[in-house]
């Protein structure tokens, strides 16, 4: 059994002017040990979709079907206290702009400490231990646990963070643009840090990034998102080589290559549709250089392609 | 030959360190923050120069110091007078000597050589002079007012410089600006507000309110860094139809070095304050020199996971520009690091006719 399990999840939002369609039935499993990458434009849904697995959404906003079952439990039972202790114990999620998420007026030790005294029945010497290894772990020298936040780099703080999402051994870690702040030199040593991790504690990771070339240098499988739905889903090198949905292939093609030919990449024209009046049909129609008439009436279901490939398009044949 | 639009002469902004009245009493020395320490480059006629480096590096105050936003504190930056009648240099020129901001000897010289140093020009004079010199700003969502309609945002600079005789002419710039922008049709925008408007149109805003004063010169500070990948190009895009329309010059600021090699003409590699390499964006790119160089490029995310390459992770972050350190600046960091560099610092070397950098290990080819 797969550790995480998202089925059909639809999550919306109430507000004034209607409905708002943010997740609109979205799958995908995740096993231990696994790293995905969710990517997508900006108000594609890929926050949304991470903050209903930690069932962290805003006041106005709701599942409205599908279930996430993570290690077997349905969490849509899981209220209160029972939440409580999966949270931070057994999931745990790293913020966008993370490194302003640091209490100012605290030790960063005893922020970390915090979580792991309330999870966990120990002594504050064995937490304080434990902090003085998570810092080794992720590379701060552990003598700093007494150092207040504004005592340490934008990339330092993102350690802490990491440090802090790991306080408590987690299974899955949600990391929502975890480099998106930071500069080139010390994105690339985060990245390479999540990826020793993962590796190292067996951790089942969400990573989530407007970045492809991001996740394609960190995660193993990848989902592409496009307003509310995964339109494409695989291997991070299946869907690299061999692209089948029209969006996911302008999406590589935005990018502009350092080690290939100097050229201007291509642009998606266009902007994403609405989501409190979603259209009808494809919901990339609008913008796909092949649409025809079938794409702006039907709505593509999500088949298999290829071995373990799945795409959301009516000009992808599916395997037999 | 193609004249040089911009000329930048070792400039340098220095940022006093405040300190307390304690300190003061005890007379320590004065510190700076050397933001710009002594950073020298021209911009040729319709080219787009890009700076590339690290947050902090000072690639952003450079910017701002060739448009005086802020006050450089030494070196001169030139602007070849194309917008400016030789009056108007010459009585620049005589403002500045009067209030002891040059001698007469340099005054003369700005004049012969028909560009005006923009350090030394008075107030009044630098204002005619961004007419010509406009700039682009990092964040659309921020560096907009939301109080604002679209059209009074562009008219803003308009009736900053007085400029139109009426509102009529006013909406007519205005409505030309936003069209050179690719927002069309102009009126379906003019009276909308920023939020109205998707984080790609809202920078086409500010690209229009830097156009409305028809500037030759334009200074791009990360101005796709903040949008969607997927609308990054569109607006890349259109900077360049703008300068193949009308004639635009580019200093274009960023971090990312993959965008400035799809579209810049030559690249500055900053550090700490200084250029460490400069030469023809192809040539950077694909045979760097200097070990800085060479550590951002391999660390650029590539765009597909087949691609393995071998990274060269810098350790720890860049030291504090109040703190510059001795030697090469770049030595702490540095995996070639020698004796020598500890004790002085390169001088700049050509490598090729256009490509300079300044690392000890590429001593011994010709001074630039």
């Amino acid at each position: 059994m797969a550790l995480l399990e998202v089925s059909g999840l639809k999550t919306y939002f109430k507000t004034q002017e209607g409905t708002l369609k943010a997740v609109d039935g979205i799958d995908f499993n995740l096993e231990k040990g696994q790293a995905m990458g969710l990517a997508g434009e900006s108000g594609c849904g890929k926050t949304t979709a991470a903050l209903s697995i930690m069932k962290l959404l805003p006041a106005n906003g709701y599942i409205a079907g599908g279930s996430i079952n993570f290690m077997g439990q349905d969490m849509s039972q899981v209220t209160g206290d029972k939440l409580r202790a999966i949270r931070w114990r057994d999931i745990s999620i790293i913020f966008q702009g993370a490194m302003n998420a640091l209490n100012p007026v605290k030790r960063v030790g005893d922020q970390i400490t915090e979580p792991i005294l309330l999870h966990e029945k120990v002594e504050e010497e064995v937490a304080v231990k434990r902090v003085r290894e998570l810092f080794e772990l992720v590379g701060i020298n552990p003598n700093r646990i007494k150092e207040y936040p504004h005592e340490f780099s934008g990339g330092m703080r993102q350690r802490v963070m990491i440090a802090m999402a790991l306080a408590c051994r987690p299974k899955l870690v949600i990391c929502d643009e975890p480099t998106t702040a930071l500069d080139v030199m010390i994105q690339a040593q985060i990245l390479q840090l999540l990826k020793n991790l993962q590796q190292e504690l067996e951790l089942a990771m969400i990573i989530i990034s407007h970045d492809l070339s991001v996740l394609a240098e960190t995660c193993e499988l990848l989902s592409i998102m496009y307003a509310g739905k995964i339109v494409e889903r695989s291997t991070a090198v299946e869907v690299f080589a061999n692209p089948q949905h029209p969006y996911t292939k302008g999406l590589i093609g935005a990018f502009p290559n350092i080690k290939g030919e100097r050229r201007m990449p291509q642009s998606i024209a266009g902007n994403p549709p609405n989501l409190i009046h979603a259209p009808k049909g494809c919901r990339f129609a609008e913008r796909c250089l092949v649409a025809q008439d079938v794409c702006k009436v039907e709505e593509p279901p999500l088949v298999e392609v290829l071995p373990g490939h799945f795409a959301a398009c009516h000009f992808v044949k599916e395997r037999r | 030959m193609v004249k040089d639009i911009i000329q930048v002469n070792n400039l340098q902004v220095w940022f006093p360190v405040r300190r307390g009245f304690v300190e003061s009493l005890t007379s320590k020395e004065q510190m700076f923050v050397k933001a710009v320490d002594g950073v020298s480059f021209n911009i040729k006629e319709r080219e787009i120069f890009c700076l590339v480096g690290e947050s902090g590096c000072g690639k952003t105050t450079t910017g701002k110091a060739i448009l005086r936003l802020v006050e450089p504190t030494g070196g001169t930056v030139k602007y070849a007078g194309v917008g400016l009648t030789p009056a108007m240099i010459k009585q620049a020129a005589s403002e500045a000597v009067g209030k002891k901001h040059i001698t007469k000897q340099e005054a003369e010289k700005n004049i012969t050589e028909g560009a005006v140093s923009v350090r030394v020009l008075a107030k009044d004079k630098m204002k005619l002079l961004r007419q010509k010199m406009q700039i682009i700003f990092q964040d659309p969502y921020e560096s907009l007012n939301p109080k604002q309609s679209i059209y009074d945002i562009v008219a803003e600079p308009l009736v900053v410089n007085n400029l139109g005789a009426n509102e009529s002419e006013r909406e007519k710039r205005v409505q030309k600006a936003l069209d050179d922008a690719g927002l069309r049709p102009p009126k379906d925008f003019m009276w909308r507000y920023p939020h109205e408007v998707s984080g790609g149109q809202r920078q086409r805003v500010g690209i229009a309110g830097a156009l409305v004063l028809q500037p030759a010169f334009l200074v791009a500070d990360e101005p796709v860094s903040m949008l969607d990948v997927s609308i990054r190009s569109e607006i890349l895009k259109l900077m360049l139809d703008l300068r193949e329309k009308k004639g635009l010059t580019y200093l274009f600021i960023t971090h990312d070095l993959s965008v400035a090699y799809v579209f810049s003409d030559r690249i500055g590699i900053m550090y700490l304050g200084k250029i460490v390499e400069l030469g023809p964006t192809e040539e950077v790119i694909k045979g760097p020199r200097h070990p800085y160089t060479k550590a951002l490029i391999s660390v650029v995310p590539k765009p597909d996971p087949r691609m393995k390459t071998d990274k060269i992770i810098l350790k720890g972050e860049r030291p504090d520009p109040a703190h510059i350190p001795p030697g090469c600046r770049f030595h702490p960091r540095c995996p070639f690091a020698m004796e020598q560099c500890k004790v002085a610092e390169p001088k700049p070397m050509f490598v090729s006719q256009e490509h300079w950098v300044s690392c000890w290990l590429e001593s011994g080819e010709g001074k630039a």
